[in-house]
């Protein structure tokens, strides 16, 4: 049956637990992934960036002494970052409605609730390939369009007019079933 | 830039040249053989949990014995608890996931653990050690469900009201 061929996507996998990482690699590799990169932590991570031109990164939150939050954080504003608009899908055990908000206001694309599977971990990645993301830039933020689901925002209200402008339409998606259950499920 | 402004910007799609669709591509047979291909490193895992296993249980002598430093002690039994937590349940030990989310759970909701909190955590590291050493995969069946609740009941002792 005909499906999406990934061998020639580079991923890196940024996870402080080498377990992890073999995990996350196994699987990638099984999905058909030949260029699988790995760093420790978020500094490494980074570093390998500027020499690994990662299509696709999945990375853990806790992590020391820079985190996945810092991390997304650096690949998204950094001044000499290598490649500010690259997807990020976050593995967490941090599910929490308050986290996942946390981690969407950083500039990750996707969540990914640990323990993870193999259709768990693809079904993220289709979905990046699928839904190509706009990035919004303001004052306050930039990343990927965090109004692909319907989650709530404290923020101002300065894409409505932009969005306008630009002929863009209001994302009304909800959460998918997956990201209900982690966030219930944390 | 104002602050009322917002800028759309639509990156180049690298993935689009990349990803193709086609037959060989990543099918429901391909998942079941990713699947499998994590079944098959549950031989691994069961090392690497011992690792952990040993690991946080010196952690959490230390916190028991070394209240100067049981703060530093106590970090390190979350982060290991944190790692068993999100692993446990990929290689089909849904309960060591389980147990050390509360073990998290104790350490995220009590401030200052004291002894109290420490024999509970005390009791999770030892019925994590019964379920890898009694190959408790799954729910663990009845004796899962006895366990677990045993450990709630531990956990509601200590957690705030």
């Amino acid at each position: 049956m005909a499906g999406y061929n990934l061998s020639r996507l580079n991923f890196l996998v940024v996870d402080d637990n080498k377990h992890m990482r073999a995990l996350v690699k196994a699987i990638l590799h099984s999905l058909g992934s030949k260029q699988v990169a790995e760093a420790g932590d978020g500094a490494d991570a980074f570093k390998e960036l500027r020499v690994f031109a990662a299509d696709i990164i999945i990375c853990d939150w806790n992590m020391t002494p820079l985190d996945g939050l810092d991390f997304v954080r650096l690949v998204r504003t950094g001044k000499d970052s290598p490649n500010p608009f690259v997807p990020i899908i976050m593995l967490t055990g941090h599910t929490e409605l308050a986290r996942v908000v946390e981690a969407r206001d950083a500039g990750v694309h996707e969540f990914l609730a640990k323990p993870i599977s193999a259709r768990g971990l693809y079904s993220r990645i289709r979905s990046i390939i699928e839904t190509p993301r706009a990035f919004l830039r303001t004052p306050t933020y930039f990343g990927p369009d965090r109004r692909r689901r319907q989650m709530e925002f404290k923020g101002e209200e300065r894409r409505k007019a932009a969005a306008k402008a630009s002929g863009g339409a209001e994302g009304d998606a909800t959460l998918s079933q997956a990201e209900v259950e982690a966030l219930l499920n944390g | 830039m104002a602050d009322d402004k917002a800028e759309f910007i639509v990156p180049p799609n690298r993935l689009k040249s990349k990803v193709t669709f086609s037959e060989g591509g990543i099918d429901a047979a391909a998942l079941e053989k990713a699947e499998q291909v994590i079944a098959n490193l549950q031989g691994n895992y069961l090392d690497w949990v011992e690792e952990d296993l040993t690991a946080i249980q010196a952690a959490y002598e230390k916190a028991a014995s070394d209240v100067a430093e049981r703060k530093q002690h106590l970090a390190d039994i979350f982060r290991i608890a944190h790692d068993m937590k999100g692993q446990g349940g990929s290689f089909g030990y849904q309960l060591i996931t389980l147990i050390a989310n509360q073990i998290c759970r104790v350490l995220e909701k009590v401030e200052n653990p004291g002894e109290d909190a420490l024999e509970v955590i005390k009791v999770h590291i030892h019925a994590m050690r019964l379920v890898i050493t009694s190959r408790m995969e799954g729910d663990g069946g009845k004796a899962g469900a006895g366990m677990v609740k045993g450990l709630e009941a531990t956990v509601a002792k200590v957690l705030p009201k």
